[in-house]
């Protein structure tokens, strides 16, 4: 025989291409699989980076030097920041363009030789009012032109419009101080006089008449001499720009509240706005509801309008107050998009926001200025010197009205009698001022959550225990998989069911639910009492684990009692005594309200809280399930062996073993319902109320989301606050799910021990 | 059964002799009592309203007592409430339907239970389906045509007015046929022509010259369609309502009729199942109340699979680079919980992302890269059926990472060792055998996201999904398959015509129906979810040593 070939040591060696293979392999596995864990990780980033700028304060940059030679008194621009002009007084308005220095005179019109004492300016209407030394009132306004090219702006030119003069009848002297204000229909000119006899104050009414062709006439409708009703000789006088009211503040530091309406001017109110100080400037903000007062010494705070109380007339109180300004001349200019302004004093500068109360920036400026004027657009900014120098910036400040305050602080709202939490981002007219509280939308998350979790919880746990103590394995092979099939049902089907079949039946039948409540666990408990006392021998013949069957048929008949019954209670204990017509209504969504002074809507949280038990019940149910079933056999086993009996066993052994299983189903539990979106906004009014009331609904952070992204505008203050919410919930939901994650961890291992 | 082996192996397999604690023995049968109700209920409930949304129902001639006097009314009540009025006193209300749009104005009465005095069913009431103003229920007087009047108590009457429906049927589908694809094919080439014509690509003579060739195309498609209508032009069918007024039907419009009082049990059946086909297969008609879900239907199928097909291999390399590669130890356990708890995290949440980052970044980037001719409208810089699917598949890999997991620890160390001794190299082992082993669970977990995004809604509504689109994201227009459109969704369907439609209450039918078919979709791929997961614990018990 042959002896055998010698083994060829290569047959035991792996082929290149499997090798090569192998490590490609490896490699791709590595690089998939880490870039799906960063992509998942992503999320987060991407969402983060979406909310970051709400909490960046403005930026502002100097952009560059201007020279007029005149010393502005009133200074003006074009809606881009590009065309400043500047006026002191005289008879020429200078115009330099911000690009290239160039400078343009524009006479103005002729005022019969009359010498201007006084003069302001109005910047949401551009508009110079001037009152003369003879007592002459009236205006001029600047008109912007912007030329386009490619759909650019390319240039601004601007002309000025002579307007109508009126001699003011009362007082006598020069016009000292003056201020106008244009509603569309009217106008109002406030103008005091300081003359021999002392001084007068007058608020002149204008009517507009519009002809069917061309431009309206201006007629003089009265004037209205104002002094003897001041506390003491004026000092400043400011009409509001929509023409509505007047404010004048007197020597011994108190402000007069003028309307004027097509009734004539009246006086409403005298207030003080400082102890000591003496209002220095007040200034009307956007939207014409409330007023910046800047103090002598410094002081700035801002005074509403609104109802004490909620009742009787809309009058001044204070709102907010400001950081102190430094000493100097006050600067002042309001932007014309929202609540924001540029004060400052001196050669200190800043831009705050009047919802929140914030201070946006801060910053120096190297001239000693004495005028400020903001562009429309809230993009640029304008000081000057006395020596007719100004220098320009830029402001980029895309979510002036967020703040930590504005989204998780109480702000007073204009016309709000008292600070609040309140959400209301869009609103119907251009000067609304948006209420960006997510308070209320959590408040909200979490309202429904309770509801939910107050019906889920018991029933859930319950069925657990029932399920891991005492289901015998061939029931819960079914069982289970019927609780999960109900964590299947779309949230969409849940919502339209509680939305527009479960609230229109239970809107009649609360007391019936109410009984309900009450009469199913007493007749569980009833049940069990009974069987119980039932001889052995009739027992011993039941299977353990049908409980739950045999329990149904009684459950079934205290519900159906309870229905019939809830009528019949309704009539007893609900009952309305209408006091105009001595009538009895048994009617519980009437009675509700007058009995706690709380809401009935139809769709409320009673109906909420139990659809949300489709979605909630079987998410608790399962895992605490498990965490029941995996209580190692030899702890129940030796508890039985000691006699005790099932429920014993159930109390003292298996729920304090699993409790921490069972606290993380809860924590589940949880972030399932707040997160849970449909329900929410089908079931639910989505009114963001702050009340627990459980007979009304609720807006939650999901639902809000949902129903107002989509028009949110990309990049906006309001579409980022949205994506705010949703960090707040991402986070909620987070914390609560690592915390059980790491809870059952724990409890495997625990349980791995024994 | 032998009496030593107890049939039940649970601890507590006999009632026990102690009385005490057992009451909240019950009282914990109660929960999962009312959880087991809870979930049969729902479903029974979607089923029995969804299925009767189809029965073809009895026609009833009511005689009710209103403050006016007396009125009759035709129809079959819908649903029976209960109202309280002012004084607290309850009242059973009905509501019936009577259809006629057009001729009565409202398709909905309500009235007092006590009021309806006296109810027939007359043999003669027909309901009528049309194509427009929904159904009618009326009472049949004549067929109109040209050459004649036919009355409805002539014999051939029925016979008649389903020729000229089968008629009216052909024609509608010609005529969809020209409208739609041939009209609609010359005018997308016109805008083509005038694309090419403003970027100067495309000579401007012979544009012109094709302009004028498609105009002549496109006047003799509307000779065609015009002549198809024309036959049809005087042949109504006179009806008169339960209320006696005289109204003429157009044959056109009219889609079926059906004797629903003449009827026997199987024409019934066969009318519903119809009526089903109709429902599935059809567009919607009348503001989403009337006609199909068919569009819904194909936007849920297929966003579904294209998520599907992203959340797959996604989900399953990320799984077997957690579970085979990545080194066990605190970061990997870290990223175990996180994604864990990715799966909690609220679906909005996923949405809100996908519009930020699929819709205004990655779609705005594709404009601009690829579209910037149709700027500034946008093309993927806009919710489209695209992102929605990627979107669902981020919300869905959670699930699927989950359950490869799982699927992968279960494939027992013996098999792989094995395959390792015999020389197989670590990718080999994956591929050969712990992937084929795991399979059925790895499609357990796709299958459970597949219920998961076919159920979800709220995401859509940030990220593609509208109550109506004319267009499918596939059909027979070049390049056939549009990543960027938007499309219709039975879950938003459902949201959108039980809260958003002006005409709530003609849609509860259609929104049952809709309700029942998105939950059987679930519930059967939940089921069969379940079904492979129990098969694959039964084949690794037994293979398990």
């Amino acid at each position: 025989m042959d002896p055998l070939p010698p083994p060829d040591p290569k047959r035991f060696e792996v082929s290149r291409g499997t090798l090569l293979f192998d490590r490609f392999m490896g490699i791709a596995i590595r690089l998939g699989g880490i870039s799906v864990i960063l992509a998942v990780f992503g999320i987060f980033y991407f969402i983060g980076k979406e909310v970051v700028p709400l909490f960046q304060s403005a930026e502002v940059k100097p952009v560059g030097m201007m020279h007029s030679d005149v010393p502005p008194a009133v200074m003006g621009v074009d809606e881009w920041g590009k065309l400043p002009f500047f006026y002191n007084g005289g008879d020429k308005l200078v115009f330099i363009q911000a690009k290239d220095q160039s400078r343009k005179e524009v006479d103005l019109p002729d005022l019969n030789g009359g010498q201007i004492t006084a003069f302001s300016y109005d910047p949401v209407h551009q508009r110079v009012a001037l009152g003369l030394a003879d007592g002459q009132v009236g205006s001029f306004a600047v008109h912007y032109q912007q030329t386009y090219e490619d759909g650019k702006l390319s240039g601004v030119d601007a002309s000025v419009e002579e307007e109508p003069f009126f001699q003011l009848e009362h007082g006598d002297g020069p016009v000292t101080e003056i201020s106008y204000g244009d509603s569309g229909t009217g106008r109002i000119i406030a103008a005091k006089r300081e003359g021999s006899t002392g001084s007068s104050v007058s608020i002149v009414q204008l009517g507009m008449k519009r002809s069917l062709l061309g431009k309206g006439k201006l007629s003089l409708i009265g004037e209205t001499e104002v002094s003897t009703e001041l506390p003491a000789p004026a000092s400043l006088v400011r009409s509001s720009q929509n023409g509505a009211m007047v404010l004048i503040a007197c020597e011994n530091g108190e402000v007069a509240y003028f309307l004027a309406d097509s009734e004539g001017v009246s006086k409403r109110q005298t207030f003080k706005p400082f102890d000591t100080a003496v209002p220095r400037q007040i200034n009307f903000l956007f939207g014409g509801v409330s007023i910046i007062v800047t103090g002598s010494d410094g002081e700035q705070s801002q005074w509403s309008l609104f109802r004490k109380n909620g009742e009787g007339e809309r009058l001044f109180g204070e709102t907010k107050t400001f950081p102190n300004l430094p000493q100097g001349k006050v600067l002042f200019a309001g932007s014309q998009r929202n609540r924001s302004f540029l004060t400052g004093a001196g050669k200190h500068l800043s831009i705050r926001h009047s919802t929140s109360g914030a201070v946006r920036w801060e910053g120096e400026t190297d001239l000693d200025p004495v005028a400020a004027v903001l562009d429309a657009k809230g993009e640029n900014f304008i000081v000057a010197a006395a020596d007719g120098s100004a220098e320009r910036y830029s402001i980029h400040d895309p979510h002036p009205d967020s703040s930590w305050r504005a989204f998780f602080g109480k702000v007073w709202y204009e016309g709000g009698s008292e600070p609040v939490y309140q959400w209301q981002s869009t609103g119907g007219t251009d000067d609304f001022e948006p209420k960006l509280s997510l308070i209320p939308l959590i408040f909200g998350s979490l309202k429904g959550t309770f509801y939910a979790l107050l019906f889920s919880i018991p029933v859930a746990l319950l069925a657990a225990l029932f399920s891991a103590a005492f289901l015998p394995p061939d029931i819960k092979k079914v069982v289970k998989p019927t609780m999960e099939i109900m964590s299947s049902l779309p949230s969409v089907v849940l919502g339209f069911l509680a939305g527009l079949w479960l609230a229109p039946i239970l809107e009649n039948r609360v007391p019936s639910v109410l009984l309900m409540l009450i009469s199913i666990p007493l007749t569980a408990l009833l049940t069990g009492f009974v069987w119980c006392r039932l001889p052995i021998q009739i027992r011993n013949r039941f299977e353990g684990g049908r409980e739950w069957l045999v329990v149904l048929p009684f459950l079934a008949l205290a519900a159906w009692l309870s229905w019939s019954l809830g009528p019949v209670i309704e009539k007893i204990f609900f009952v309305y005594k209408d006091p105009a017509t001595g009538k009895e209504i048994a009617d519980f969504r009437v009675w509700w309200p007058h009995a706690t002074g709380a809401r009935f809507e139809q769709r409320n949280s009673l109906v909420l809280g139990f659809m949300m038990g489709f979605a909630v019940i079987p998410v608790i149910f399962t895992i605490a399930e498990d965490a029941l079933s995996n209580v190692p056999k030899s702890l129940t086993a030796a508890a039985s062996a000691l006699g005790a009996n099932r429920w014993q066993v159930v109390w003292t052994v298996m729920l304090p073993v699993a409790s921490s299983g069972i606290f993380s189903a809860l924590m589940i539990g949880f972030g399932r319902a707040v997160g849970e979106t449909m329900i929410m906004v089908m079931a639910t009014g989505n009114t963001p109320v702050t009340q627990w009331n459980i007979f009304n609904g609720m807006r939650t952070l999901s639902a809000n989301i949902a129903v107002e992204l989509p028009e949110a505008s990309e990049g906006s203050t309001h579409y980022r606050t949205l994506f705010l919410g949703a960090v707040v919930l991402f986070a909620m939901t987070f914390v609560m799910n690592t915390i059980a994650e790491v809870l059952r961890q724990r409890l495997r291992e625990r349980n791995k021990l024994v | 059964m032998s009496a030593e082996e107890p049939k039940n192996q649970t601890p507590f397999s006999t009632t026990g002799r102690s009385r005490k604690g057992e009451p909240w023995v019950w009282l914990t049968a109660m929960g999962l009592s009312i959880g087991v109700v809870m979930a049969l209920g729902l479903l029974l409930l979607i089923v029995v309203k969804g299925t009767a949304s189809f029965w073809p129902r009895r026609i009833e001639l009511m005689e009710v007592k209103t403050p006016q006097g007396k009125e009759m009314i035709a129809g079959f009540i819908t649903r029976e409430t209960e109202r309280k009025d002012s004084s607290g006193a309850l009242h059973q209300e009905v509501q019936i339907f009577r259809g006629n749009k057009d001729i009565s104005g409202d398709t909905f009465r309500f009235y007092d239970r006590k009021d309806i005095l006296k109810a027939s069913r007359p043999k003669d009431y027909l309901r009528i389906e049309r194509t427009e103003y929904g159904p009618a229920i009326v009472k049949p007087v004549a067929l109109e045509t040209s050459s004649g009047k036919v009355p409805a108590k002539a014999a051939d009457f029925h016979k008649k007015l389903d020729e000229w429906i089968d008629q009216a049927a052909d024609a509608r589908a010609q005529l969809l046929v020209i409208e739609r694809k041939k009209i609609g094919a010359i005018s997308r080439e016109i805008d083509a022509l005038d694309t090419a014509l403003k970027n100067q690509k495309v000579d401007p003579k012979v544009a012109e010259k094709r302009r004028a060739e498609l105009q002549a195309e496109f006047d003799q498609r509307q000779k065609e369609a015009a002549e198809i209508r024309a036959k049809f032009t005087g042949t109504n069918l006179l009806v008169q309502t339960a209320d006696g007024h005289d109204a003429s039907i157009p044959v056109a419009n009219v889609m079926g009729v059906f004797q629903s009082n003449q009827a026997g049990l199987f024409q019934r059946m066969g009318e519903m199942w119809h009526r089903i086909w109709e429902f599935l297969s059809d567009e919607p008609r009348e503001a989403n109340t009337e006609g199909g879900v068919f569009p819904a239907i194909f936007g849920t199928v297929v966003m579904t699979l294209v998520m599907s097909l992203f959340v797959t291999p996604f989900g399953v390399i990320a799984a077997i680079y957690l579970r085979e590669y990545a080194k066990q130890g605190m970061v990997v356990r870290i990223v175990r919980i996180c994604v864990n708890n990715l799966a909690g995290v609220p679906s909005i949440v996923f949405g809100v992302f996908g519009l930020a980052f699929f819709v205004y970044f990655v779609g705005a980037k594709i404009d601009h890269a690829f579209f910037a001719d149709q700027l500034p409208t946008p093309t993927y810089g806009t919710p489209g059926i695209l992102w929605a699917s990627l979107t669902l598949a981020l919300l869905t890999l959670p699930v699927v990472i989950v359950a490869t997991e799982e699927a992968l620890s279960a494939v027992p160390r013996g098999v792989r060792e094995a395959a390792l001794a015999c020389g197989a190299s670590k990718w080999q082992t994956i591929q050969r055998v712990v992937l084929p082993a795991s399979l059925p669970g790895i499609l357990t977990g796709v299958i459970l996201a597949m219920a998961r995004g076919a159920g979800e809604v709220a995401p859509l509504m940030l990220v593609g999904v509208v109550k109506f689109s004319p267009t499918l994201p596939i059909d027979g227009v070049a390049p056939f398959i549009h990543p960027d459109r938007k499309f219709m969704h039975l879950g938003f369907h459902i949201f959108d015509l039980g809260f958003q439609s002006p005409d709530a209450e003609a849609a509860i039918p259609v929104v049952y129906a809709t309700a029942l078919l998105l939950i059987v979709v679930v519930v059967t791929l939940n089921l069969t979810a379940i079904l492979i997961r129990n098969r694959l614990k039964k084949r690794f018990a037994t293979s398990s040593f």
